[in-house]
């Protein structure tokens, strides 16, 4: 027999002629810890868009209260979640070879960047890449963990073709990080009852670890499979929650801030939606004001979990938990017991599907990996990388309300979208604005500046146009918002310049803004008091039953539809709004 | 005169020129080191191809030396390279040898180095088999560390030597793929046992086929052959040769060892192979290196050794011929000025037991890499088993098929005392058994432990210090293959009583064969060997003390 490394590059065959044994497979990957099937790919959601739904959702649930279970029925189990969140970690080789880190799928052909260790070849030694703990560590200090000095690496044992030495290296007895913290807020998606009239929620962080991830399997119908060797051993760090989560909101607004925050310190390559992060959610439910007799993590009184493995979308993680927390109601008022199970869950799904129970569980066997030293970390690292560590989401929401006056929520929101360019772009339109009006009050310019890049700017952004598809540079922004200021053109034709800016191809010849404003003669030209009041009068004549009610019944708000139709009346650019109102109020009261 | 004037001239303008050359040569070295860390699996054949006729040359050149050495294996062993492939295996590790040129220094130019079937070389004609059919026909893409240096260095290699599977063994008689192994020695007719696992390259040198051997020793699998094929077996200490291609079984116990006929063949082999590694972590650091030279080097120049000898090493088991031996080496140091001094070592009992637990566990973890999907032995049939209830998954099959009796049942052994319900019972003992051997060993020699923090070497005022201690290498002279048969395998795990301790220790030992006496040999069959092994243990990285001692010994054998 040939030994079966044919060439690098080419996808491993398992097997093209064996007899079919899908479902056997497929049952026993979807059971294991780590997916062996390629994510399943979802679109990412812009943050608004996924709060409206939710709100939307949220509505449609409360009128339909016969779909979903009885909320008395809901208040009077409470609910127990903990997480496990695998996120890829953002390095340039292997936790133990040198071999590059495929960053994203696709990435160089099939088994490309596989060292002689990842292949499991006889007489092979993990090397530890020392580079690899960086983001590990970024990622553990934003969390608040405190890191041991000494951890060890341990080897998790289980047969499949996708970890080819048998065994997984991770770190079971010893992890790297332990008890940390997350402090989440209204904001953040926790729903009041949880918060329970306290300003923020903790939720403990057990340990975070480091691991290798798995090899990737393509499923090739009939009976063969391929193996790609690429993400094999590539860092993976588990984050472990304590079971302190009571609400399936509370678990997503968990796995969405720990994403954020993993993306903010630059420790993790993707976000959940794109298979970078996975989530394993541990659920257990206990009648209210009762302890139950189960415990993990050191909390004790729970009531029997199951664990549902492998959820790869913030969708996933909420959807499983309400359709577990229901099904376990279910079973114990009617009078059932909760088995300790592995279950599973696809998108889609109304209920969660068991995978193994106790008597299915694998013995992992793990033994200290004898062929790594203990790593040690100093304090020195963990101090320099705490003091260079990057703004994190939270800080960053705070600065820019006291920095530029925004709201929280549009804060928030400016923070979140387009991983940080949108908030770069206000910055950067802010200070170039700030140059241009020196000696001027500028505390207002960033709540401007906020203003339009949010709704001006981010109404164009189209549902099919994307943020890095936008043409309109901050510098034509702060032109535009310069004459504004300067009442050199009204805000319609600022609006409506923009507008022109964004559809055309950006290119040196653009016109610059001073050159659209003249060319498309948007230059405000004031009208003198007597054009003004001409204007006024004009149209006041052909609306006299509408003066009669300002005038004679006092509805004062009618004056309002005067000054519309002055602006719309007048030359492009010539009426000023503000001043055709002061006319128009004086005209009225004469 | 111009030409005097002219040569210093001409020599400085060649200065910086020279230091371009030096520079692009490190250059060319960096980059090779890059490709090399890169990992590239396959040498292209392009390159490969075009040193091949020179190879072929220099193979036709030392065809004289071949010639003679197939003549040998012709007439002397079954377990050799088959004829027909030899020349191919000279020119392919001709071929290595100049992969790796910036070797100057040839410590070993022209020797016959053999080679344990589980280290790893990269030949298209000899496989890296560990004497395993999981592993047959594996041709390893890589070399060895030990492959790489001995090749630098100039030796020739043999590849492949017989061993028992995966080092699973003490007499080379579980080797599904190679075949059990027999001694050149018999007694009345019946052949001996070799000893294991290194048996094959014990055998080589045993019969003058090479310089010396490599072997491994994981819980006395170079030591014990050493003893029983009369030869000298050394196990460096844990860390010193690195393991980068050495096919794992036990992989915290796991020693590349040397077996040669000289104390001082095995020391040239070992000043070739005591490098770091960066490929292996557990390979001894700079740190620690110097740490154990500036040690080694406060003791030079005395010369009088006091030698420890442990009670708890006069067992029952312990035969006539062997008791005999052990006193008579004893005395014969004592009188040439080396001091005795009973010491004891009270967990030597507990060893034992703590090794088959560990070592097995090990191992159970170690071959779980052998499925059968990347390389090695697949079954031929469906071995999904979609049939069995509950159905088994891919590997009971292949797995099943491609080993052997004993490394069945050592897998098992590992699988079970790792398993959460028996890890406390088992495993958690057995580490904690390990450290009280090395703590006794620690408490004995008069060298600290380099491993240990200074500080935490607690001083022991009561206790006499020793150099070195002199134990025998095995109870008994070697059995014959048919009473091998006859034993349960906790029988044979007896055999490596004296052996284990040194390992679980990490430390430094090796078996010296001393010849029997006149009255010993009274009624023994010519043909049985001759000599009984006797092992020297020394303090963690007192490698070159063990030596100096078994040189001692050595000699005092030659002019006894």
């Amino acid at each position: 027999m040939n030994v079966r490394y044919a060439s690098v590059g080419r996808v491993l065959t398992i097997s093209s002629y064996r007899t079919p044994r899908a479902c056997i497979v497929a049952k026993w990957i979807r059971s294991r810890g780590l997916s062996t099937q390629p994510p399943v790919q979802q679109e990412a959601v812009p943050l608004r868009k996924h709060l409206k739904e939710e709100a939307k959702k949220k509505k449609a649930q409360n009128k339909s209260n016969g779909k979903v279970k009885a909320s008395e029925e809901i208040s009077k189990w409470e609910l127990t979640v903990g997480i496990e969140i695998h996120a890829e970690l953002n390095t340039a080789c292997k936790l133990f070879s040198s071999a590059p880190a495929s960053v994203e799928d696709g990435e160089g052909a099939a088994n490309s960047r596989v060292a002689l260790f990842d292949a499991a070849l006889p007489g092979t030694q993990p090397q530890f890449q020392k580079a690899t703990l960086i983001p590990a560590l970024r990622a553990a200090i934003a969390l608040q963990c405190e890191v041991q000095r000494k951890s060890g690496w341990d080897r998790k044992h289980y047969f499949h073709w996708d970890q080819p030495n048998g065994y997984q290296i991770t770190q079971y007895y010893d992890p790297f990080a332990k008890n940390g913290t997350l402090n989440l807020t209204a904001e953040d998606g926790v729903p009041a009852s949880d918060l329970n009239g306290a300003e923020s929620l903790s939720i403990g962080i057990k340990q975070v670890q480091m691991e290798q991830d798995t090899a990737k399997t393509t499923s090739h119908p009939p009976s063969s499979y391929h193996i790609d060797l690429n993400r094999a051993g590539h860092p993976l760090i588990e984050i472990i929650t304590l079971p302190h989560i009571h609400s399936p909101q509370t678990a997503t607004a968990v796995v969405r801030k720990i994403q954020a925050i993993l993306k903010s310190v630059d420790a993790c390559v993707t976000g959940m939606e794109l298979g970078g992060l996975r989530a394993d959610v541990n659920v257990s439910i206990r009648e209210r004001g009762t302890n139950g007799l189960s415990s993990y993590s050191g909390v004790s009184g729970l009531g029997q979990r199951t664990e549902i493995k492998n959820l790869s979308s913030f969708k996933a993680v909420e959807d499983a938990i309400i359709a577990e927390r229901n099904r376990q109601i279910s079973v114990l008022e009617a009078g059932g017991v909760i088995e300790g199970e592995t279950r599973g869950w696809t998108l889609g799904a109304t209920e969660t599907t068991r995978l193994r129970g106790k008597e299915g569980e694998v013995d992992y066997r793990y033994m200290p990996d004898a062929d790594l030293p203990p790593l040690s970390i100093g304090q020195e690292l963990v101090d320099h990388l705490r003091t260079t560590l990057p703004e994190l989401p939270n800080e960053t929401v705070e600065r820019v309300q006291a920095q530029y006056g925004l709201s929280v929520k549009d804060a928030k929101t400016i923070v979140s979208l387009d991983d940080g360019d949108r908030l770069e772009f206000m910055e950067e339109t802010v200070e170039t604005l700030k140059q241009m009006l020196p000696g001027q009050n500028h505390d207002k310019l960033g709540k401007m500046v906020g203003n339009w890049v949010l709704h001006e700017l981010g109404g164009l952004v189209s549902e099919e146009s994307r943020w890095d598809e936008m043409t309109v540079t901050p510098q034509e922004l702060a032109d535009l918002l310069r004459n504004l200021q300067h009442k050199q053109i009204t805000a319609r034709a600022a609006k409506q310049l923009l507008a022109t800016l964004h559809d055309s191809p950006a290119s040196t010849e653009r016109p610059s803004v001073e050159q659209l404003i003249d060319d498309g003669n948007l230059r405000l030209r004031p009208l003198s008091e007597e054009e003004y009041k001409a204007l006024a009068k004009e149209i006041m004549d052909e609306n006299p039953e509408m003066v009669a009610a300002v005038r004679d019944k006092g509805q004062k708000g009618k004056a309002m539809y005067f000054v519309g139709q002055m602006v719309r009346r007048g030359e492009e650019g010539t009426v000023e709004p503000e001043k055709a109102k002061q006319i128009v109020e004086k005209l009225l009261s004469s | 005169m111009p030409e005097p004037s002219q040569k210093p001239s001409s020599t400085q303008n060649k200065k910086p020129e020279n230091k371009v050359k030096k520079m692009l040569e490190l250059e060319k070295e960096l980059n090779k080191e890059k490709a090399d860390r890169a990992h590239q699996l396959w040498v292209s054949t392009e390159t490969y191809g075009k040193k091949e006729a020179d190879a072929k040359k220099r193979v036709e050149e030392s065809d004289d030396e071949i010639a003679r050495l197939k003549r040998e294996i012709n007439t002397r062993g079954k377990t050799l390279p088959k004829e027909s492939g030899f020349k191919e295996l000279k020119i392919e590790l001709f071929l290595s040898e100049r992969d790796s040129e910036h070797s100057v220094h040839k410590l070993l130019q022209g020797k016959f180095i053999a080679l344990k079937a589980n280290i790893a070389t990269k030949t298209n004609v000899v496989p890296t088999t560990a004497a395993s059919k999981a592993l047959a026909n594996y041709n390893s893409p890589f070399h060895s560390t030990v492959s790489s240096l001995l090749l630098q260095h100039g030796a020739s290699l043999l590849p492949n030597a017989n061993m028992d599977e995966f080092g699973m063994g003490s007499h080379t008689q579980f080797s599904p793929l190679l075949g059990p192994l027999s001694s050149p020695f018999s007694r009345n007719g019946k052949t001996l046992s070799p000893g294991g696992s290194s048996g094959g390259s014990a055998l080589w040198v045993a019969n003058e086929l090479c310089w010396a051997a490599i072997g491994t020793d994981t819980g006395g699998s170079v030591r014990l052959p050493g003893a029983y094929c009369g030869i000298v077996g050394f196990k460096p200490s844990y860390g010193r040769i690195s393991r980068w291609g050495v096919v794992q079984y036990a992989n915290s116990l796991d020693t590349v060892g040397i077996l040669a006929k000289e104390v001082g063949r095995a020391r040239e082999v070992l000043e070739t192979l005591d490098r770091e590694d960066w490929r292996d972590m557990t390979c001894l650091g700079t740190n620690l290196r110097s740490r154990i030279q500036g040690a080694s080097r406060r003791r030079d120049g005395r010369k009088s050794l006091r030698i420890g000898v442990p009670l708890e090493y006069n067992i029952a088991e312990l035969s006539p011929s062997i008791k005999a031996t052990y006193l008579r080496t004893l005395a014969a140091l004592r009188a040439s000025g080396h001091t005795l001094h009973p010491i004891t070592l009270p967990t030597t009992r507990l060893a034992l037991s703590a090794y088959y637990i560990l070592a097995p566990a090990e191992a159970s973890s170690n071959l779980a890499k052998y499925d059968g999907i990347r390389y090695g032995h697949r079954t031929s049939t469906s071995d999904a088993s979609p049939n069995s209830d509950p159905p088994l998954p891919l590997y009971a099959q292949t797995r099943s098929e491609a080993f052997g009796p004993e490394v069945q049942r050592r897998i098992l052994l590992g699988a079970y005392t790792l398993s959460s319900d028996a890890m406390d019972n088992y495993f958690l003992q057995a580490q904690r058994v390990r450290r009280m051997v090395q703590q006794d060993f620690d408490r004995i020699f008069d060298t600290q432990n380099p491993l240990l923090d200074p500080v935490a070497w607690a001083q022991d005022g009561e206790q006499e210090k020793v150099d070195v201690l002199l134990t025998p290498t095995a109870p008994t002279l070697p059995p014959t293959i048919e009473e091998l048969e006859g034993q349960s395998p906790v029988e044979s795990y007896m055999n490596d009583v004296f052996t284990v301790p040194a390992s679980l220790a990490g430390l430094p030992a090796i078996s010296v064969p001393v010849p029997l006496s006149a009255e010993e040999r009274n009624g023994m069959d010519v043909k049985d060997v001759q000599t009984v092994g006797m092992q020297l243990i020394g303090q963690f990285g007192d490698d070159e003390l063990v030596l100096d001692a078994a040189k001692t010994l050595e000699s005092i054998n030659q002019t006894a």
